[in-house]
């Protein structure tokens, strides 16, 4: 029993270890960015795609390395059934509507459709390789390229919007009492806090996994349900809360950008980097079951969106919380 | 009667307010304060990035939010306004009361904002100002 108790708690600490730290790693890496004079768009772009799926990513490899293949598949997968079926259903049920331009749903939409579907096409050779990892990690790069692009072209809108405004509103300023972030500079502190994050990311997915590893034992469930489960939904919790907190401002793109930019991240990256190193293999009912489910609430929340006008309503979203618990309940108690 | 009007404004429903505040003044004189409060408060656990992008974004929009409210109260048709726009941050309900005090406002005017299922799972900001304005408030609906 104390055992046990010990092991709940290693995890909660682990996994806020997890986040807090991808979150100093990610931020002090892009204050760098900045002081080398890499373009603000290509840091901004970059660190919202990887900021909140680090954890995702650091437990998946780490379980990978440690011999926990089916814990890092599990987490990948599970994660991305969580994020729209989970997150984005509750985040619908209780903000009331996630809106989005159909230009930014065909583009990520379609993206993390088909990542999956990519996915699904490597399970079907076995063993997840190093020619799959190769071809998964250079469509990110093209995913990333072509996302950066996009961003260009929104800052240049904005820019011109932003001049006819000033014609307007030629000699005034609104009084505000906004603060102003600070130039970055480079210093040995954001140096050493890079190094404080990413050794924090590794020793928090270390003790993750190995917590994960060990509850599954003592619990007597496969180490793939408890990757699906427990870790994927533990190391969603940042997507959780800037899914949530950016559609309770109205900051819609935000919100659905980030569960869809997580899950083609969670896939291309949290399963190609991991198989670099070594093979993946595919357990039987991830190929059969989880994964196809992955692609089923992709479509479902796409056909959501589009029903709905570009929006996914309360109804959708409960809809989606809906097809969660089915498919809690179908894998851990009919398929298990 | 009234001199001095805040508007509070999120950026919905700016046509609504627009039209009551100007038939609150009937052609008299007054200053009109439009208020739009960057809302910064994020969850435990948000990334620090993800914190700032939000509040930039919100803080763009309130910019144009506010531009277009001065385009609004200050057409040829409103020469009786006197227009003053100011862009706030934090817990939109505390600043928009402490504004109302701080600039002596007659009257607050703002949207009923969400529906009764909303206002169960979430809270309202106008339920908020309601209880604390030093004020009186017109309270359009909005939902």
């Amino acid at each position: 029993m104390i055992e046990l108790i010990l092991l709940i708690g290693a995890l909660i600490v682990s996994l806020i270890i997890v986040i807090k730290s991808a979150d100093v790693f990610v931020d002090n890496l892009v204050e760098i960015g900045a002081a080398l004079g890499i373009s603000q768009i290509i840091l901004g772009v970059t660190a919202s795609a990887i900021g909140t799926s680090l954890p995702e990513f650091g437990s998946a490899m780490i379980a990978s390395l440690s011999g926990s293949t089916d814990i890092g598949v599990g987490v990948v997968i599970g994660s991305n059934i969580w994020n729209i079926a989970g997150i984005l259903g509750i985040t619908a049920t209780f903000a009331g509507v996630i809106k989005t331009e159909s230009r930014d749903l065909k583009r990520d939409g379609l993206v993390t459709l088909g990542t999956g579907l990519i996915l699904i096409f490597f399970m079907f050779f076995g063993d997840i390789g190093r020619i799959a990892s190769v071809f998964m990690i250079l469509l990110y790069l093209v995913y990333l390229w072509r996302l950066i692009k996009d961003q260009k072209k929104f800052d240049a809108e904005e820019k011109v919007k932003k001049e006819k405004l000033v014609e307007f509103d030629s000699e005034k300023e609104f009084e505000s009492e906004t603060k102003t972030s600070r130039m970055a500079s480079i210093d040995k502190k954001k140096l050493a806090l890079v190094c404080v994050g990413l050794g924090g990311l590794i020793v928090g997915c270390r003790i993750l996994v190995y917590s994960g590893v060990e509850l599954a034992r003592i619990a007597g469930i496969p180490e793939m349900i408890m990757g699906l489960f427990t870790l994927a939904i533990g190391t969603s919790i940042p997507e959780l809360v800037v899914t949530f907190s950016s559609a309770m401002k109205g900051l819609h793109e935000l919100s659905l950008g980030t569960v869809l930019g997580s899950n083609t991240f969670n896939i291309l990256i949290g399963i190609g980097i991991p198989a670099l190193f070594m093979s993946i293999p595919v357990e039987p009912l991830s190929m059969s079951f989880d994964a196809p489910f992955m692609i089923f609430v992709t479509v479902l929340l796409i056909v959501l969106i589009k029903t709905g006008g570009n929006k996914l309503n309360r109804t959708g979203g409960l809809i989606l919380m809906a097809t969660y618990i089915t498919y809690a309940v179908l894998r851990l108690y009919v398929l298990a | 009667m009234y001199e001095k009007i805040l508007v509070a404004t999120m950026g919905e429903y700016m046509d609504d307010l627009i039209e009551h505040t100007v038939d609150l003044l009937h052609g008299r004189d007054a200053e009109v304060i439009c208020v739009y409060v960057v809302e910064t408060s994020v969850p435990f656990l948000t990334p620090k990035k993800v914190k700032e992008m939000m509040a930039e974004e919100l803080t763009e929009r309130g910019k144009e939010i506010l531009v277009d409210m001065e385009k609004a109260f200050t057409g040829p048709d409103y020469s009786n306004i006197k227009f003053k726009g100011l862009m706030l941050e934090g817990s939109p309900a505390d600043e928009i009361v402490k504004t109302a005090e701080k600039e002596n406002v007659d009257v607050i005017v703002m949207g009923t904002g969400k529906s009764i299922v909303d206002k169960h799972l979430l809270g309202s900001v106008s339920e908020k100002i309601v209880h604390h304005a030093p004020c009186t408030i017109h309270l359009v609906r909005t939902a």
